[in-house]
């Protein structure tokens, strides 16, 4: 069996390139960096790797479990099987995007994955502002539909280590827009921007990975129209702290103060219904700040008619 | 040997952090003008449109009213501005030409603004916002 990480074989990589950018913010763009949000972000992805080695573990022995009652079996040297890795970097990127967009739209997900999104920056430190607390929501489970179809969770492990990888170089302000081809189906600096970004008409669109067809596909793709306005970064309500542990677990906060105060029949509301979602209205999910947008900028709801799963979670 | 690795990317982070610093990255952010203090708003609470403003003197920080009488007090953080909505009576201190504001959000902390004249009839405004659980 293959014993590989390749994300440790990554890291240097992302210093170097994280040293390059700030040269480049240095002489172009000094507000594209700032110390402390970059301290922060840095911070968060150690930790991030601490909160892998101490839960990683458990969820390995969880899914070899699983694994024993998979559909597929791929042989006793299933890493020899080749068409086996392309399939399963693409299903796992599938898995990626149904994990990544409910991190947006349950509360509970949110908790977790807002960690990702508090910078105001977007540079190659935000890529390494990854969370501490993924074990505590149910993430895992998407991967186990791939664990039962026969895929060793080893494998699934090194396919979903490269999707980290890939998603890394994307977080930058640095690279405008790649060739048409490329936008048409990878994921780019360009299309994660919009998702990272909190202008109204941006919120909760491009979950893609590493393969932006799934965003196309599902009815949650968005150009960037840079001509139009310009991209502001970050949350919804900003965090206005560099404090590492309140960035770390202020949604969790937040949550257990919502559930404490609100009335009985609405307390898991506050964990599995979106962010912003109140029982009473007092604060607003990214659905209701984007149709106020859109009522008052007079623009047509874009892009969601056309596509009957978009118009349906939108409906529902 | 994951001590090492662990050891070795907390350095790594403070180097690039101090490298950060160094350079100079993150400039210094001013609110230059009402239009910039609008826009600001605008981020911060999407769709608040201003009718009263007040810039602290030196444009670290800001505080705004819209029509309906929503207060938004805004504050430089790093190299962008974060705002929060002052919804009830918030702790204030009146010093002068200094007002000093603590948002119900303690973690955004406190901020001084230099408003000159204009800081009394903001506190006055301050004051007139409902107590907490009133």
């Amino acid at each position: 069996m293959p014993e590989f990480s390749p994300v440790d074989y990554a890291v240097p990589g992302f210093v170097l390139l994280v040293l390059l950018e700030m040269l480049w913010a240095w002489k172009k763009r000094p507000e594209a960096y700032e110390p402390r949000d970059t301290l922060t972000s840095l911070a968060f992805g150690l930790g991030s790797t601490v909160a892998g080695l101490i839960t990683g573990g458990l969820f390995l022995a969880l899914f070899l479990w699983v694994w024993q009652y998979r559909i597929f079996d791929f042989g006793p040297e299933w890493w020899t099987v080749w068409w086996a890795w392309p399939l399963c970097f693409v299903l796992d990127d599938l898995k990626y995007y149904w994990v990544h967009r409910f991190g947006h739209r349950v509360r509970w997900f949110w908790a977790s994955h807002v960690n990702h999104h508090s910078s105001q920056h977007y540079n190659l430190s935000t890529a390494l502002r990854q969370t501490w607390t993924g074990a505590l929501t149910l993430g895992f489970a998407f991967a186990l539909p791939l664990v039962l179809l026969g895929f060793h969770p080893v494998m699934i492990a090194i396919c979903g280590g490269f999707n980290l990888i890939y998603q890394f170089w994307i977080h930058t302000e640095a690279i405008g827009k790649m060739p048409r081809w490329f936008e048409a189906v990878m994921n780019t600096p360009s299309h994660h921007r919009v998702h990272h970004a909190t202008n109204p008409r941006y919120l909760d669109r491009n979950y893609a990975g590493v393969f932006i067809v799934w965003d196309r596909v599902f009815g949650t793709f968005e150009e960037e129209c840079p001509d139009e306005e310009r991209i502001r970064y970050g949350i919804v309500k900003q965090l206005g702290s560099f404090n590492l542990l309140w960035s770390v677990f202020h949604e969790w906060v937040g949550i257990v103060q919502d559930m404490w105060r609100a009335p009985w029949r609405h307390k898991l509301s506050y964990l599995l219904r979106e962010p912003g979602w109140t029982h009473d209205g007092s604060r607003e999910t990214s659905d209701m700040i984007r149709a106020r947008w859109l009522e008052r900028t007079g623009r047509p709801e874009p892009g969601a008619q056309e596509n009957p799963i978009a118009a349906g979670e939108r409906t529902a | 040997m994951q001590l090492a690795q662990f050891g070795g990317s907390l350095v790594a982070i403070l180097l690039l952090a101090w490298l950060a610093h160094r350079l100079g990255l993150g400039g210094d952010l001013r609110i230059r003008s009402e239009d910039q203090a609008r826009e600001l708003a605008d981020e911060a609470v999407s769709g608040f449109d201003p009718v009263d403003i007040a810039i602290d003197r030196a444009g670290c920080s800001a505080i705004l009213r819209d029509a309906s009488g929503r207060i938004l007090l805004l504050r430089r953080h790093g190299a962008h501005f974060a705002g929060r909505l002052i919804t009830t009576r918030p702790e204030a201190r009146l010093d002068q030409g200094l007002l000093t504001i603590g948002a119900e959000d303690k973690p955004f902390g406190t901020v001084t603004l230099n408003l000159g004249k204009a800081a009394q009839e903001w506190a006055a405004s301050l004051r007139r916002l409902e107590k907490v659980g009133a």
